[in-house]
């Protein structure tokens, strides 16, 4: 009899490990469900953040022209600006909350060469931000990339065409 | 002897029975109970997460939202945003660190009681100036560039629908820039009684503006503004948001403002090699040296000062610096 009441009291904690068990799969489930919900919304929102931004970011302070080329005009970079934004991009890492910022010339197309102080401006693309980070393909917007230029004459404006790309991080 | 035995037997009996009927009910009673507060607790935890979840996602996607509101030539732009739900924004401000951060966290009502979260989204490139916390379902979202000398960032002023502006006594630039928005979060004529009026030729109004001494006074507190020549956008954020998130709006701005100014320092040295000759280096590092001794709305008009100095230096320049 007591043998046999042992037994029940096994199986009832047995069913009640398994019931245990069972839930916290059920909710290791829902949870790794719920995460990755989340972590595929959270990309779309950069996804978003980054086709919204880079409309945009030609125009703000750090990118746009102002009047240095003459009257003030929309998505105008400043190359000259632009160099000295590379260089002191550890400030600047979070500002936009996008994982990779790059600009690549258009036309007239040179080299394939990066842009660094020393090539400056004989380069085809400089690469303004570049996290270390899983990213999304690039959102890109047409530019007309400008600089002063040095001449017999003195110096003067010389834009070109080129392409400003931006790509947010991946979190999936 | 057969009735002892049988009395006995008779008692084992029940004592046996007792046992089993008590140790069931008190596995059913335990893992109930144990059942029914995990279920309980488990729902409750979901349906905050997911409150907060939704509360986490509205706010990026304001923030996702402002972004087309950057100006490029224009004075500024206005838009208004409808979030489905009655929802309470609360306007974060953090000035730590090499541009401070703007925050957002949204409170939205639920079966008809305000749903408090505390998950706060942040954007570096954002500065928003409205009261603490504003509620409503429809919000005017007003932006105007703000330049100090060259252009730092756009202010973005936050208007719930339900409450109006009323301009009374505006400058003429100021009454043409209102009516050309078109909304009626900013009125200068046909006001609603129960409007916020902004006065500024009296001092008897919500808000009393003092173009002279440029002040904007209101509930007792004295905010300072200053700008450029035509440059308004500092006195639109002293009317539309409180003491705390205007000095800490500023303080973000001034931040951003010693950045760029040294961008404009390094990139004046690198035009100086294509033939540009740039006096402007050392009024810059004056410039950098006033910013450095920021310390509150007060200062903005040594700023602004100092700044037009340095803006009359570039324009006299041979290659435009900005």
């Amino acid at each position: 009899m007591k043998k046999k009441g042992q037994i029940k009291i096994q199986q009832t904690i047995f069913m009640i490990i398994a019931v245990t068990l069972l839930f916290v799969l059920v909710g290791l489930f829902f949870l790794s469900i719920t995460l990755n919900k989340l972590n595929k919304e959270a990309t779309s929102l950069s996804e978003k953040n980054s086709l919204m931004l880079v409309s945009k970011l030609a125009n703000s302070p750090e990118f746009s022209c102002g009047d240095s080329f003459g009257s003030n005009r929309p998505n105008c970079v400043d190359f000259d600006k632009i160099m000295s934004l590379k260089r002191n991009i550890d400030s600047y890492s979070e500002l936009w909350g996008v994982a990779k910022i790059e600009i690549r010339k258009i036309y007239p197309s040179t080299n394939n060469a990066s842009c660094t102080n020393e090539n400056y401006p004989n380069c085809n693309s400089l690469k303004i931000l570049n996290k270390n980070v899983k990213s999304l393909p690039y959102d890109s917007v047409f530019i007309a990339l400008c600089r002063k230029q040095a001449s017999q004459s003195g110096p003067y404006d010389k834009c070109e065409l080129a392409r400003l790309m931006v790509s947010s991080e991946d979190r999936t | 002897m057969v009735k002892h035995s049988l009395q006995s037997a008779g008692k084992r009996k029940n004592h046996r029975g007792a046992l089993e009927i008590s140790f069931g009910w008190l596995f059913a009673i335990i893992a109930g109970a144990v059942i029914i507060f995990l279920a309980i607790y488990i729902s409750s935890r979901i349906i905050n997460s997911s409150q907060e979840t939704v509360s986490a996602e509205t706010g990026k996607e304001i923030g996702i939202l402002l972004n087309p509101l950057e100006t490029s030539f224009e004075s500024s732009q206005i838009t208004s945003m409808t979030i489905p739900t009655e929802t309470r924004i609360n306007n974060i401000c953090d000035d730590s660190g090499t541009f401070g951060r703007q925050g957002i966290r949204l409170d939205q009502k639920s079966f008809g009681k305000w749903v408090e979260t505390s998950t706060d989204v942040f954007f570096v490139n954002k500065y928003i100036f409205s009261e603490g916390i504003i509620e409503g379902k429809k919000f005017y979202i007003f932006s105007k560039p703000f330049s100090m000398p060259f252009k730092v960032a756009d202010l973005i002023y936050l208007i719930p629908s339900a409450r109006q502006y009323c301009f009374q006594g505006a400058p003429a630039e100021i009454s043409e820039e209102i009516s050309n928005l078109n909304q009626n979060a900013i009125a200068t004529s046909n006001c609603a009684e129960d409007s916020i009026k902004v006065c500024f030729s009296s001092s008897t109004c919500d808000i009393n503006v003092n173009i002279n001494s440029k002040t904007v006074t209101k509930n007792r507190t004295r905010l300072y503004y200053s700008g450029i020549g035509e440059d308004d956008s500092l006195m639109y954020a002293a009317i539309f948001s409180d003491k705390e998130v205007y000095e800490c709006q500023i303080k973000r701005l001034v931040l951003r403002l010693k950045e760029i100014t040294n961008l404009y320092k390094e990139k004046a040295v690198l035009v100086e090699t294509a033939g540009c000759d740039e006096i402007i280096i050392p009024y810059l590092t004056e410039f950098e040296l006033v910013i450095d001794s920021f310390s509150n709305s007060l200062n903005l008009q040594e700023l602004a000062a100092k700044g037009e100095e340095v803006e009359n230096i570039n324009k006299a320049g041979e290659c435009l610096t900005w």
